[in-house]
């Protein structure tokens, strides 16, 4: 995993305060939110996430690039972010 | 009958299926559209609070328009025609659709979620006015471009006619439509006066209290309320619900308000109006400020509230994006009367 996808996938575990996760065995692209995803995130948690994302590196997911679009990975968030910070 | 996909119908991926499926048909009609102006001369953008009304026992909020809403407001506009047809005989329903594919129409169907194969278990619930656009047949599966999807998907037909008569709230009773006929260009600037009008009507000025940005006040009472009247988990509950219609179902009242800002953005360059592109970003704004009441809610769902994070405090924040919303509404207000 590349350093920037490791830095949110701190930062999501922080958010959403998850606890007894093995942060080395989430791959780049294992699904970010719902019932397969590794963390355990569910829609409430992916809104926090969205808000979050927005308050620290200043890119918002709106009406074109949801949530559901933009957080399906840590890959794709963090391509992104770089895409529109 | 087998009939081949259409080759020229492009599957664009959206974020809320009514306006996405009017915006692809209206695409393939030949007139280029976003989804983000389909919503807005649609007039999709709407808040209601209806306590009488209960999904699982909990009362209905909603932040869009009523489902079906857009297409109708699409249908109207001069030019277009719009076949539309309910069915009782599901037969009759499934060889009508075949009927139009063979003669390549793509045709918008209103479904039920719960019965679509393609989605994920866990995205499966029971909401009928999914709507969706079929454009071709394999075999005896049904070529689908679902706008909340990044790329067509395949539906067998006998999920398919579950889908389409799936019983219950706003049963679609096997719903199909399609354009037969469009004008070669909009007459965009007419179109959104129109729209914007339709929505500053139901934002500002309803006599009933649960409407518009009235009925966000309400709610915001309302929610004050909840822990000393409801207790402690049924509060919770309620507030979950709030969010979930809010950010869960289709693009949710934040991003609803940004889909609609999207559309004032659009508008401002179409018309070259820089009062628009204020409004927009006023727009984006109170979206900013539902979504994080929206966090703030899911924190106390979740046991994590932070300090100071309390229903009153969360209250005060609806009570913030009413008057985010009074004064964008009031300055589109204003820009209609001002319009020749």
């Amino acid at each position: 995993m590349k350093p920037f996808e490791r830095e949110l996938l701190e930062l999501i575990c922080t958010t959403c305060r998850l606890q007894d996760i093995e942060l080395d065995k989430i791959g780049s692209d294992d699904p970010l939110i719902g019932p397969d995803s590794p963390l355990g995130t569910d829609s409430l948690d992916a809104l926090e996430i969205a808000v979050t994302i927005q308050q620290e590196y200043g890119v918002r997911m709106n009406s074109e690039n949801t949530s559901r679009v933009v957080l399906q990975s840590v890959a794709t968030l963090a391509d992104y972010i770089k895409k529109n910070r | 009958m087998d009939a081949s996909p259409l080759t020229d119908f492009s599957h664009r991926q959206s974020a809320h299926c009514e306006s996405g499926v009017a915006a692809n048909l209206l695409n393939h009609k030949g007139i280029p559209i976003s989804e983000a102006m389909a919503f807005g001369i649609g007039a999709g953008l709407f808040f209601g609070y209806l306590p009488f009304i209960r999904i699982n026992g909990l009362p209905l909020v909603t932040y869009r328009a009523a489902a079906g809403h857009i297409l109708k407001q699409i249908a109207k506009i001069p030019g277009i025609n719009m076949y539309q047809k309910k069915f009782r005989d599901q037969n009759q329903a499934m060889a009508e659709l075949d009927a139009a594919l063979e003669a390549s129409i793509p045709v918008g169907l209103q479904t039920g979620v719960f019965w679509l194969p393609y989605f994920p278990r866990a995205l499966r619930f029971h909401f009928n006015a999914h709507n969706l656009v079929v454009y071709g047949k394999q075999g005896d599966d049904y070529l689908i471009s679902d706008p909340v999807f990044p790329e067509p998907v395949l539906c067998p037909a006998a999920d398919l006619v579950r889908a389409r008569f799936a019983s219950g709230a706003l049963a679609p009773r096997g719903k199909m439509y399609y354009l037969t006929k469009a004008p070669e260009v909009l007459d965009r600037r007419v179109l959104i006066i129109l729209g914007i009008k339709s929505v500053c009507r139901m934002m500002l000025g309803s006599p009933f209290p649960l409407i518009g940005v009235r009925g966000i006040r309400f709610l915001a009472g309302r929610l004050a309320q909840w822990p000393s009247r409801l207790g402690r988990e049924r509060a919770g509950l309620h507030l979950g619900h709030v969010v979930r219609m809010q950010e869960e179902i289709g693009t949710g009242g934040g991003g609803f308000r940004f889909m609609y800002a999207a559309f004032l953005q659009e508008s401002a360059e179409e018309l070259q109006d820089q009062y628009l592109r204020d409004c927009a970003s006023s727009l984006t704004a109170a979206g900013d400020s539902w979504r994080e009441f929206a966090a703030r809610a899911a924190r106390v769902c979740k046991d994590r509230a932070r300090p100071g994070e309390t229903y009153a405090a969360m209250a005060e924040q609806i009570r913030e994006c009413a008057a985010l919303e009074e004064n964008v509404f009031r300055k589109l207000e204003h820009w209609v009367k001002r319009c020749p």
